[in-house]
């Protein structure tokens, strides 16, 4: 067997029907329309993250399968038995695959919660326990995520929130009794005055969303990881501390993650 | 004047230049062009504007061992075409510099491997569908002994290219052999324009000031299309290398690059560019910290030369 290569590129990608499914399966194909691309859309392997509809094996990673080309497409060429469709005529990434191998265990996603497109490496794929565990921050953030799992703190990565005019991802997010809590590691050096307004701008977004904000230094995680874990810990608990399990559904249906 | 980079990315770790698979593992152009698709938007993103294309873009491309790759330029014209006008409507500038280019060795079959992969990236620039200014960038070779002989050859093989072909090229002053005055004679015969390379210059320079030699460089340019120049400073920092599981120290030679690039010297070598030429032209910074090198030099250009226009 091939030594595998840990850092390959793998995109996590949708699989929300079983049509597309078996287009995957038998054909060897996937879509990606072209207008919402991810910015990351190059890699060696596709992994399918299937969505409840798949009953048993949904709202998991359970496949992967090499990338063997990106051709582009219009809808129309690649499904031609729907030519009224809406976007028949928009362009789209058809990722040519090889064979669907099964993980040797699925990635659940621990909460119910809207994913989008991953970029993970193949390293990351064969280990991860659950979804958060493969996106890649940088040093920070990496820190910061291995001390809220070391700590049994359930947050959830990269969270996507319907903004007023546009969506909005925070690093971590926490759910509370009183509020949301949304972590921000400010990896990106606030090199300009607009740059720190557009920061502001997004916290009294999220605070009209019902999200407080905390904007941790990089530093502050690398050289006094506890003093960081500190403001963390005193922000859920002045937000009446973490909800429980049973408690979360209302909070994530509030959160319009559905 | 616009400021690049070559190949490699530092700044966002996971962007990969090209599909580096092996060939057991079927690479594809049209992988690396998704790669290349994802670059672009980061260089958007650092508001980059000048960028260097990996030569291995189409794997296996030129490889006499594996006919099968040689006909992705061909499947991916669609592809090509949509990331080179991504490059364009971004006004973002793209290059080759591919190594190993040796068009005066007394071996045809390494002659004709070099042209292999000249036309090949060639075809990669006429497909993406750029402007003249999009370059593949070569040295003039070995000299076997005798450089007039090398430098005639060069120039008979270059003739016989096509011109589709020879308008994609660019020569560069090597650090050893050709000089700028060298490759003036085979512009002289050929047209094909110069770029000029600071560091190798210092390290093989003729009776020319470096202002003369770079105007001289800038002029064989076509008018309308802006020239391009390499630059980096010499790397002056110890060498640790590990030798049998020993660390050995060495001192730097003055022909390598450094990981950043001196922001005093460059600013010297611009107002130089200044007084000597009127003509404008891009900088491909050949530093090894590639695009963070070329971040903190902009940083530090408005920091110590506001009115230097670089971006």
């Amino acid at each position: 067997m091939m030594e595998m290569d840990e850092l390959a590129p793998v995109l996590v990608v949708i699989m929300n029907n079983p049509r597309d499914m078996e287009i995957a399966r038998r054909e060897g194909w996937y879509r990606i329309p072209v207008k919402s691309a991810p910015s990351r859309l190059g890699a060696e392997y596709l992994a399918f993250y299937q969505t409840k509809i798949f009953g048993p094996e949904g709202l998991a990673i359970n496949y992967y399968a090499p990338v063997k080309a990106y051709r582009l497409a219009k809808r129309l060429e690649l499904l031609p038995e729907e030519p009224e469709h809406p976007r028949a005529n928009e362009w789209y990434y058809k990722v040519e695959i090889g064979p669907l191998e099964r993980l040797p265990r699925p990635i659940p996603s621990r909460r119910l919660r809207r994913i989008t497109f991953i970029p993970t490496t193949l390293g990351r794929l064969f280990k991860a326990k659950e979804i958060n565990d493969l996106w890649i921050g940088g040093e920070a953030e990496e820190s910061l995520w291995e001390m809220f799992r070391e700590n049994g703190l359930p947050a959830e990565r990269r969270f996507l929130i319907q903004g007023v005019e546009e969506e909005k991802e925070v690093d971590f997010a926490f759910f509370c009794r009183r509020g949301k809590l949304a972590v921000m590691c400010d990896e990106e050096p606030l090199l300009s005055g607009l740059v720190r307004e557009k920061s502001a701008a997004q916290d009294y977004e999220l605070a009209a969303l019902g999200w407080t904000t905390i904007h941790l230094e990089p530093e502050l995680i690398l050289k006094s990881p506890a003093e960081a874990m500190g403001k963390v810990l005193k922000a859920v608990e002045e937000l009446g501390g973490l909800t429980s399990e049973e408690e979360e559904a209302w909070n994530y249906e509030e959160a319009g993650q559905f | 004047m616009r400021l690049g980079f070559p190949v490699k990315i530092l700044g966002h770790p996971g962007l990969r230049p090209y599909d580096s698979r092996r060939w057991q593992n079927s690479p594809h152009l049209s992988v690396s062009l998704a790669y290349l698709r994802d670059i672009i938007l980061y260089l958007e993103r650092k508001r980059i504007k000048f960028y260097r294309l990996a030569p291995e873009l189409a794997p296996y491309i030129a490889h006499p061992d594996f006919p099968s790759f040689h006909h992705q330029i061909e499947e991916c014209l669609k592809e090509l075409a949509e990331v080179g006008k991504m490059a364009k409507d971004r006004g973002i500038r793209l290059s080759f510099h591919p190594p190993y280019i040796n068009l005066t060795s007394p071996q045809q079959e390494v002659v004709e491997h070099s042209l292999r992969k000249i036309i090949a990236l060639a075809q990669i620039l006429e497909a993406m569908g750029l402007g003249p200014e999009a370059v593949v960038v070569i040295h003039a070779g070995g000299a076997y002994g005798n450089k007039p002989s090398a430098l005639d050859k060069l120039c008979a093989v270059l003739e016989k290219l096509p011109q589709w072909v020879r308008s994609r090229l660019a020569l560069e002053n090597d650090d050893a052999l050709f000089s700028v005055r060298d490759i003036l004679w085979v512009h002289n015969r050929t047209g094909i324009p110069l770029v000029f390379d600071h560091l190798h210059f210092l390290n093989n320079r003729d009776e020319l000031e470096e202002g003369e030699a770079l105007s001289l460089c800038l002029r064989t340019w076509p008018a309308g299309v802006t020239p391009k120049v390499h630059f980096s400073s010499p790397r002056t920092a110890m060498k640790l290398v590990e030798e049998a599981g020993k660390r050995r120290a060495y001192p730097p030679h003055p022909s390598e690059h450094a990981d950043f690039v001196d922001p005093f010297e460059f600013i010297s070598f611009c107002r130089t560019a200044l007084m000597t030429s009127r003509r404008d032209f891009d900088i491909m910074l050949e530093a090894k910290a590639k695009d963070l090198a070329l971040i903190q030099l902009r940083e530090n250009v408005r920091k110590f030369a506001p009115d230097l226009e670089v971006e």
